[in-house]
């Protein structure tokens, strides 16, 4: 017998890795620097707030809870920065963005 | 009067600090309760000034219309997730990256960071560069930079946080 609260966790984590998964895809298949930073960006914080939220979940009320939700709260705020660092230093270089019909670069 | 609100400032800064200590601490022995007062009591010392800064009008208003828009902002960000994933694994990978700018007729600089860091967070658009008033902003497709020129959906939720011009 599983119980429903070891059953959302599951399913938080198994969603989580979908999208850690589909990160590295975009990464691979994604033409350029800047479009690139979107897939690794976004798809990672998402999937780790998922898989953390299912950890907190399967933790239940305890300090170490309250440590992982801070986790969450600090990847939510450093994420975007790193992101936005990234695409900055690229642009800062000139590199071309890729356009509609280019070539991969 | 001066030094009666300095005071206070400190005492929050200690408080905020010290449970912070008990959070990742997790023991409640005397050692580690005194070993944290101390440190929290350095910090506080030389730092009381970053965390509290001075306070205006309506800043606890502001800190729980902020909780609710980091609500929205979750929801949000698993909208961008689902959909950088869905462009990702389509075998077309429909996108159409563009560069934009725009100007924001916002002032306050934690309002401008705030709306940096959502414009990244949200589906399809990193924030480049923000100098001044103007942003740099990548967007995945053109519908996403629509949004931002013409609709300004984050830009007002910003501003009503904030209480800033538009």
């Amino acid at each position: 017998m599983i119980a429903p609260w070891d059953l959302l966790t599951g399913l938080l984590i198994v969603l989580g890795l979908f999208f850690m998964i589909a990160g590295p895809v975009g990464l691979i298949r994604l033409p350029d620097v800047y479009t690139r930073a979107h897939a690794s960006g976004k798809c990672d914080t998402v999937g780790q707030a998922l898989i953390l939220l299912g950890f907190i979940i399967y933790e239940g009320f305890t300090f170490d809870a309250v440590k992982l939700l801070l986790l969450i709260l600090f990847i939510y705020v450093l994420s975007p920065t790193a992101t936005h660092a990234i695409v900055r230093a690229a642009y800062v270089l000139k590199i071309v963005p890729w356009k509609r019909g280019g070539e991969r670069q | 009067m001066m030094d009666k609100e300095k005071v206070f400032r400190q005492c929050i800064t200690f408080c905020v600090l010290f449970a912070f200590w008990i959070l990742l601490s997790g023991y409640l022995d005397a050692f580690h309760l005194i070993a944290g007062a101390v440190c929290s009591a350095i910090v506080t010392f030389l730092s009381y000034d970053s965390l509290i800064t001075k306070q205006k009008k309506g800043g606890v208003f502001k800190l729980l219309r902020f909780s609710f828009y980091c609500g929205w902002l979750f929801i949000e960000i698993l909208r961008a997730g689902s959909d950088v994933a869905y462009r990702v694994l389509h075998p077309h990978m429909p996108i159409d990256p563009q560069i934009i700018t725009f100007e924001t007729p916002l002032t306050d600089d934690i309002a401008r960071t705030v709306l940096a860091n959502s414009i990244t967070l949200t589906p399809g658009t990193i924030t480049i560069d923000v100098n001044g008033g103007t942003y740099t902003v990548h967007a995945l497709t053109s519908d996403t930079a629509r949004d931002l020129t013409d609709d300004r959906t984050i830009e007002k939720r910003v501003a009503r946080i904030f209480l800033d011009a538009p």
